[in-house]
């Protein structure tokens, strides 16, 4: 993934000049500059690669077609004639088989799906029939499409239906087809835009993780302090108090998705842990919640703490307050903070979180779906640690057990996640794609083995990444990722002694690394500094000398699969 | 506001749009002086067609009335500079206005 602008490249079947002006304009994260290429020639430009139009070499490619255009059967069914769907299938199959070529030149490709103008009735009221109806034939199609990119993790279909049905009566403009052959009104191409920015916000790891909230007139009515409990507003025969348990359950929706939820409240905390015990109609409960600062406090000192408390970054959290005075505070004190502007009308809150454009993720892994289990179990182990003495005696009654795993299928996509999001504890911020590190790790020398964590709370999941490269008996620590979730419980002294471990078999002289400073990953450093690696200020490298051995944590039982 | 104004204030609206696709070296600039096809003028036929569509959909909301900028009875004349453009388009609205 590029450090400098991203670089698209936007083949299409119409004029899509407009669409790369806003997406070269737009302010939002990351910068984006554009290159077209050659009007309607969408299939020689998919297929031949040695076309002068790919000398950009670019990060992304949105390959944008009108079904009429691509698939000519379609054209048939568009004129009522007849076409047997299996016919318009195999075209869509061969036209799939075209597209996948991409998945080899850039690291990300979008399709929009195929639409026609909302204004074509087709066949009116037989538009839906089965294998008949204009609308069926073309979602057909789309399916198709879908199942036939789905064996390409890097190519992404999008939802241009989305798009037209934000932009309304604008989607569509004729004029703007006959003068300039250009397919949708700009609102489409604006709407376009900011999906897409979202996805590239969250390929390099943007995306938020950590959404804090308010309590009082943001997740039920009234001021619980001087209402008590029993007499908030929350679900009952009453609009409002639907509209704050609908909220509480889009909420609650979100951890299936991996994100965690926590409180930063302006309350007495007995009082507000009561009614989220208590209130019979409270949708969340605490084992939803990753944690909480409730108090009298400065929230914005709250949300340090509570970010701080689950080892995150504050750019990856999202602060939702009904106050505008709490809101102009958090966004002056914590800009990296993403606070939205939030509705008075509390019936709009619920729509307003789940039209966020601020968790796209490449996908979603089984650890995502556990995130806030694991959050809740690292609770419980905090509350552990404050009753035993010693660091090293709280590691030993956790019982820790790390499964090492070479790269293999089952965990290419969470691999691929954690090494794209994790800021912290990260040596180089390499960030890949699923293809780029599957080529990566077959090259010589190269290895990467994944260590997945869990104790007597729970399962940590895959947290912890180390890969190596070897030249001349060197081998060199390219990939050092391990998940705040898991940071400082011996779990990086494990990963260096399976490549101490591994370059002692190997018979090689020493292992070394380099550490890349970002913005970010100081307590990368810091860990690095008290390693027991030698740092050599001649190679800037933090150095071992293989024939010696590097311990294994004694609270770590491994667990090896190779 | 003036009708002369409101019609002024929906052209620099469209020139806002317009400009959100330009890069910033093309941005047009909010004056009547403003050149669009002339030698003086930034625009490409891409960008007057874009300039054209949204001025004719700010006039439609504006003033509700729906003008045609663009149906091959004149030359290019009218979208020399913002001002001949806005004369223009004052010239159809009292056209309609009087049909």
């Amino acid at each position: 993934m590029p450090k400098r602008n991203f670089r698209s490249f936007l083949i299409s079947d119409f004029t899509i000049n407009n669409f790369a002006g806003y997406l070269n304009n737009d302010n939002d994260f990351p910068p984006v500059s554009s290159t077209i290429a050659p009007f309607g020639q969408v299939i020689s430009v998919l297929i031949d690669k040695n076309l002068e139009c790919w000398n950009s070499d670019p990060d992304f490619a949105v390959i944008w077609t009108q079904p009429e255009s691509v698939i000519e059967s379609f054209n048939h069914i568009l004129n009522y004639k007849r076409v047997s769907i299996d016919e318009i299938i195999k075209e869509v199959d061969e036209y799939s088989s075209i597209l996948m070529n991409i998945q080899d030149k850039v690291n990300i490709a979008f399709v929009p799906t195929w639409v026609l103008p909302s204004y074509h009735r087709g066949f009116g009221v037989l538009d839906m029939k089965n294998r008949i109806g204009i609308a069926n034939i073309l979602m057909r199609m789309n399916l198709r499409l879908s199942d036939n990119l789905d064996k390409a993790s890097n190519i992404y279909l999008l939802n241009t239906q989305k798009w037209i049905e934000i932009a309304g009566s604008k989607a569509f403009n004729p004029k703007l087809w006959y003068l300039g052959k250009i397919a949708f009104g700009n609102e489409v191409f604006k709407e376009a835009v900011k999906d897409i920015k979202s996805a590239l916000r969250g390929f390099t790891g943007r995306s938020i993780k950590l959404i804090i909230l308010d309590l009082d007139d943001t997740l039920w009515g009234g001021i619980v302090g001087d209402l008590g409990w029993q007499n908030i507003k929350l679900g009952g025969h009453d609009p409002i108090g639907e509209a704050y348990v609908d909220f509480q359950k889009a909420l609650k929706s979100l951890t299936n998705r991996g994100i965690l939820l926590g409180i930063v409240s302006k309350n007495e905390e007995s009082v507000a842990l009561d009614a989220i015990n208590k209130h019979p109609e409270m949708v969340l409960g605490l084992e939803d919640i990753a944690g909480w600062k409730i108090n009298w406090h400065d929230k914005a000192q709250n949300i340090v703490d509570l970010v701080s408390d689950l080892n995150l970054g504050l750019q990856s959290v999202i602060f939702i307050d009904d106050n505008p005075v709490e809101r102009a505070r958090v966004r002056e004190t914590l800009p990296e903070v993403f606070v939205p502007e939030w509705p008075e009308d509390k019936m709009l809150y619920k729509r307003s979180l789940i039209s966020l454009r601020c968790f796209d993720t490449p996908s979603i892994s089984n650890e995502d779906f556990k995130r806030t289990k694991m959050y809740v179990s690292e609770r419980q182990r905090r509350s552990s640690r404050s009753q035993v003495g010693s660091l090293d005696e709280w590691l030993n009654t956790l019982k820790m057990k790390v499964k090492i795993e070479e790269l293999n299928e089952t965990n290419l996509q969470r691999t691929c996640q954690l090494l794209n999001k994790t800021n912290q504890m990260n040596l180089s911020t390499r960030r890949m794609t699923e293809s780029e590190l599957v080529g990566w790790v077959k090259q010589a020398g190269c290895k990467l083995w994944t260590f997945r964590v869990s104790d007597k709370f729970g399962d940590s999941g895959l947290t912890g990444i180390i890969s190596l490269e070897v030249e001349n008996k060197k081998g060199k620590i390219v990939d050092f990722v391990l998940s705040c979730r898991v940071m400082g419980r011996k779990i990086e002294e494990t990963m260096l002694y399976q490549v101490i471990q591994y370059a002692q078999f190997k018979q090689l002289d020493e292992i070394y690394a380099k550490y890349i400073p970002t913005p970010k990953n100081k307590p990368c450093l810091e860990f690095w500094n008290r390693s027991g690696f030698i740092y050599t200020e001649k190679d800037s490298s933090f150095i071992w000398k293989v024939k010696k051995d590097y311990a294994l944590p004694t609270c770590i039982q491994i667990d090896r699969k190779e | 506001m003036t009708k002369n104004s409101k019609l002024i204030q929906a052209i620099f609206s469209a020139i806002d749009e317009v400009n959100l696709q330009l890069p910033k070296e093309q941005h047009l600039e909010k004056s009547i002086e403003t050149g669009l096809v002339d030698t003086s003028g930034k625009l490409d036929s891409l960008g007057l067609i874009n300039l054209i569509v949204a001025i004719e959909q700010k006039i439609e909301e504006e003033f509700e009335v729906a003008i045609t900028l663009v149906d091959g009875s004149h030359n290019n004349s009218p979208f020399r500079t913002v001002g001949t453009l806005a004369d223009y388009i004052s010239l159809l609205l009292e056209e309609k206005s009087n049909a």
